[in-house]
């Protein structure tokens, strides 16, 4: 709609690349000595684009007419949508920048180029929020999948990392494959790749080949679930997620999930949920999200339950959030996905950041059995561990209960009532694992050799803070970002 | 800001606060820990004597709640939840028997507890917040998140200073209620958007929803009240426990240390009853009539099954824990009776229960701390080494079988009428008929027990030389004893205040001809 290249609504992606660049360049010269510069600048870099982000925002909301903003001939779009993705992505991946100094100083790795390929994954993951096009949502996934292939493979000379670095890049650009095949055959059958002209395609029914669009959707529909690991294509998260850098792994099952979840959204709510009457298109992806998020949960849930190690654990625990989040999806409330996202990549990073300080060197003491009696030794962190668990299992006052609440809610209010029950039922059998680690911590007497105390230092013992704090601020007070997360409600 | 409508909130937090200040206060290790303890007691006493104005200034005419304050909470994306608290003739006497409680386990506690005390009593203190939370609230998502917080230090008191199955105890205690608990959130979210739908105003206000609902400004069809109704009930049932959900009451009173197994005793409880009181019945009417006898039919059950059980049981606590099974199927069939009277009587026998059931604990724990076992078989003739405390042991006995004059009987017996008289119950005299038997139940195995331990000659050596109670255990025993003599010689003080607001909860929720019936009186 504009005739001009608009600036401001690219603000956000410009600046965190800029600030990659940057970094890459100050790494050189540096001779990747300056440390905490690197990370430093890419926090200064996220939070000048969570700024953009709040410009952007005032826009937005004084902006007469409200309708989202589209630019770039339709390439990006501004709405509350995208500023809420965007926040998560960026609250993410600084949260995982403190928590990272530590990690990186303690197994000797190079820094500068870590923060430059998370700067690049962030790139990756606003672009999916904003994205107005297929090829956008693809282009941004791109970016985050290459560079997340890398992070997970981070310790190029730890096996198990090398491991998940190698599967996560096989399989995943397996189901990339099946995802942009499916965005070619829904461009045959629509003739766009916009999100909007699908949409209009639909609604007016001039799809000319319907089965077209039907496969073209099952094929991306499997894409997306391999991102946001839904069973049955779940089966590539534990091993990676438990051979992956703890601190890399708690990113990967926030930051690029959440990205996952942006673009499922968008092609949901512009091919799936069109109550348009293609021979039942919305009704059937309805029955079969809802029959992979309850399978979801189940796995994630019960197999959770057998794991020794912790990492495995909170890797099923994240299957199963992703079918808790599948419910507000199939809900078609994406405020809620929303909310609840954030709320699991404040609590989720931060357990993930203590297994990183309790894992120590090369995450050697990972196992459940490594936590011992550590409530008595460590007690901040376990205090905070403990305060994690209790929010991924969705007590009260906590961030975990108020996602799970809000998603559960609007799942009722679209009278998805089986779904819910399941969904509340399995919440109930995960607390069962989640008090597992506290039960050790606090309940079984601590080994008796002499256990080293974990490093944490300062920068992560500020993103524990700041989880920590999270956790409570959006479990108690949540309005301010869910009138955020609902700019064009008001 | 007047008394009136800051109290309430006071007595809630002040136990909070005392937990932050008990976590910040010196730094004494588990050496020297009187500091501390001294100053944890403080606050709970200071909490008892800040919650006596609610009883003394409690309007006994009135059927609505008083001392209510309310704030806004949280108001986004269709979510309007309030801070709203407030007590009536129902909830007015099991916030005071939660604030007498508390000092009390406290300072039964004092010496037993030898380790990460400081823990230990922040976690008593911030449970304290949830039980009067608990009974205090009038939103149903304040009221569910109090509900839940308060397993969390339950839990962690369970399982860190428990006895040696603690683990096993503590995971099963919080499994069955959060199954629970969670289709009651279900239920919770879907009357929400049923007020909403209906009224056009969405809220998780207790009055007024159940004012709605009464005036017929919220009609939930009969299927649909049954799933609400179950949904409640199930969260309920399990806490109270009703048989069949009773099986993690006697592991967790086996395992828990004293104190946990008097607060679970006395109070944990007596929220699942409450709930019922408070939700199912005045909100689902129709539904509880049509339930009702399901539900009685397992009251019943659980009052003798818990009576046999508990009667051959080798281990005192053991003992105790089936008795509460017995109790508190009382309390189920009271309510259920759905008349005032059994309404009174399940009130009644819930703070009888909670004062001679507690004691019970109390006592248990002081043999505990002397001779380290708690199986029948190893006691026997203690009345000649400890004369004072085989006396308030035989008071308590007593109450707790219903002797007349003493707390217990009152409750059984009002619950025995409303049952009889029930007309709304069907089957109710039969109902009525059973549950009198465990009249004869309880005295049997009490008594056996009493006998078994307290009467005779001292057959083992080492019961000869016990010290009898000590001031710091006298002073935990005696006020709970002189409180069983009170409420079985002077009910009508307790219940007079307490019948408006149950009279209200069978009146409001009977069908009311619409013209009749009040309109809700406050539109927030």
């Amino acid at each position: 709609m504009e005739k001009y290249v608009n600036y401001i609504t690219i603000l956000p992606e410009a600046i965190v690349s800029l600030f990659a660049f940057v970094l890459m360049l100050v790494d050189a010269y540096t001779g990747g000595r300056k440390r905490k510069l690197y990370a430093w600048i890419s926090l200064g870099g996220l939070v000048a684009a969570g700024a953009s982000i709040g410009w952007i925002a005032v826009l937005l909301s004084t902006n007469a007419s409200m309708a989202p903003v589209s630019t770039y001939m339709g390439m990006l779009t501004t709405d509350p949508f995208r500023l809420a993705f965007s926040t998560i992505a960026l609250v993410v991946s600084a949260l995982t920048v403190l928590a990272s100094m530590a990690w990186l100083d303690e197994d000797s790795l190079p820094a500068g180029e870590f923060h430059t390929l998370l700067m690049f994954a962030t790139v990756g993951m606003l672009l999916m929020a904003s994205a107005g096009d297929l090829v956008m949502i693809f282009l941004g996934l791109e970016i985050l999948s290459i560079a997340t292939y890398v992070l997970a493979g981070y310790r190029r000379r730890d096996l198990r990392s090398n491991e998940a670095g190698l599967k996560y890049y096989i399989l995943g650009s397996f189901a990339t494959a099946f995802l942009l095949y499916g965005m070619a055959l829904t461009y045959g059958a629509t003739r766009s790749t916009s999100l909007e002209g699908i949409r209009l395609a639909i609604t007016s029914g001039k799809v000319e080949w319907t089965w077209l669009l039907l496969v073209g959707g099952a094929m991306m529909l499997v894409g997306l679930c391999f991102k946001i690991s839904a069973a049955p294509f779940h089966v590539w998260t534990p091993d990676v997620y438990e051979g992956a850098p703890s601190v890399v792994t708690g990113w990967m099952s926030t930051g690029p999930k959440a990205a996952a979840f942006a673009a499922f959204l968008k092609i949901y709510i512009a091919v799936f949920a069109v109550g348009a009457p293609i021979l039942g298109l919305a009704g059937a992806t309805q029955t079969a999200l809802a029959i992979i998020a309850v399978t979801t949960m189940v796995v994630g849930n019960v197999v959770a339950m057998v794991q020794d190690n912790i990492k495995r654990m909170l890797a099923y625990s994240s299957i199963a959030h992703a079918g808790y989040a599948l419910v507000g999806v199939i809900a078609n409330d994406w405020h809620s996905v929303a909310f609840y996202l954030l709320c699991y990549g404040v609590m989720n990073i931060g357990a993930f950041a203590v297994v990183a300080a309790i894992g120590r060197r090369y995450d050697r003491e990972t196992m459940l059995d490594d936590y011992r009696g550590l409530g008595w030794e460590s007690r901040g962190l376990s205090i905070a561990f403990a305060v994690f668990m209790f929010s991924l299992a969705g007590f009260p006052m906590t961030a975990g209960f108020m996602g799970k609440f809000l998603v559960f809610k609007s799942a009722w209010e679209k009278g998805l009532s089986m779904l819910v029950i399941f969904a509340v039922l399995n919440s109930a059998i995960s607390v069962y694992y989640y008090l597992r680690p506290i039960v050790l911590m606090y309940f079984s007497a601590a080994p008796d050799s002499d256990r080293r105390r974990s490093v944490l230092g300062a920068a992560a013992v500020a993103a524990l803070a700041i989880s920590v704090a999270g956790v409570f601020y959006l479990g108690m007070m949540p309005d301010a970002v869910l009138k955020f997360f609902a700019l064009s409600a008001k | 800001m007047t008394f009136e409508n800051t109290i309430l909130t006071l007595v809630m937090f002040v136990p909070l606060l005392g937990a932050i200040l008990v976590a910040l206060y010196g730094r004494s290790e588990d050496g020297n820990s009187d500091g501390i303890k001294k100053l944890a007691i403080g606050v709970t006493v200071v909490t008892f004597v800040l919650s006596l104005p609610l009883a003394i200034l409690f309007d006994a005419k009135s059927a609505g709640y008083q001392f209510i304050a309310r704030a806004g909470w949280i108001d986004a994306a269709g979510l309007k939840v309030d801070y709203h608290v407030g007590i009536d003739g129902l909830s007015l006497w099991l916030v005071l028997l939660t604030t007498l409680i508390m000092p009390i386990a406290l300072l039964a506690s004092y010496s037993a507890i030898t380790k990460r005390i400081r823990e230990y009593l922040v976690l008593m203190l911030i449970l304290e917040t949830g039980m009067i939370g608990v009974f205090c609230a009038l939103d149903m998502f304040l009221f569910y998140v109090f509900w839940e917080v308060m397993l969390i230090p339950m839990y962690l008191i369970i399982g860190v200073w428990g006895g040696e199955r603690r683990i096993y105890a503590s995971i099963k205690f919080v499994l069955y209620t959060m199954i629970g608990s969670l289709l009651m959130l279900v239920a919770i979210i879907a009357l929400y958007l049923m007020h909403g739908k209906a009224t056009g105003f969405y809220t998780f206000d207790i009055p007024l929803i159940t004012q709605s609902i009464a005036a017929g400004m919220l009609m939930i069809p009969l299927d649909t009240q049954l799933w609400l109704f179950g949904a409640f009930a199930i969260a309920f049932l399990i806490k109270v426990p009703l048989f069949p959900f009773h099986t993690w009451l006697p592991d967790a009173h086996v395992e828990a240390p004293t104190a946990g197994s008097v607060i679970l005793a006395s109070v944990l409880l007596k929220m699942g009853t409450y709930g019922l009181m408070r939700f199912n019945v005045p909100m689902f009417y129709e539904a509880s009539i049509s339930l009702a006898p399901i539900i009685c039919v397992f009251a019943v059950f659980g009052i003798v099954y818990g009576a046999l059980v508990a009667m051959v049981q080798p281990d005192i606590k053991k003992l105790v824990a089936y008795s509460s099974v017995s109790h508190l199927g009382f309390c189920v069939l009271g309510i259920f009776s759905l008349t005032s009277m059994g309404m009174q009587g399940a009130l009644y026998q819930m703070l009888a229960h909670g004062l001679s059931t507690g004691a019970l604990f109390l006592i248990i724990g002081m043999i505990y701390e002397r001779r380290h076992t708690r199986q029948i078989s190893e006691f026997g003739g203690l009345a000649t080494p400890m004369p004072q405390f085989s006396t308030l042991f035989m008071i308590t006995t007593f109450a707790s079988i219903g002797l007349p004059l003493l707390c217990g009987f009152v409750g059984e017996i009002l619950v025995l009428i409303g049952t009889f008289t029930s007309t709304t119950l069907e089957g109710a005299k039969w109902f009525a008929a059973v549950a009198a038997t465990a009249m004869v139940w309880g005295a049997v195995y009490m008594l056996w027990m009493f006998q078994r331990v307290v009467m005779g000659d001292v057959t083992n050596p080492e019961n000869a030389k016990l010290p009898d109670l000590n001031l710091r255990e006298k002073v935990v025993l005696v006020p709970l004893v002189v409180l069983m003599i009170v409420m079985g010689v002077y009910p009508v003080f307790f219940t007079k205040r307490s019948q408006p607001a149950l009279d209200a909860a069978i009146q409001k929720s009977s069908p009311v001809p619409p013209q009749k019936a009040q309109a809700p009186a406050r539109m927030p």
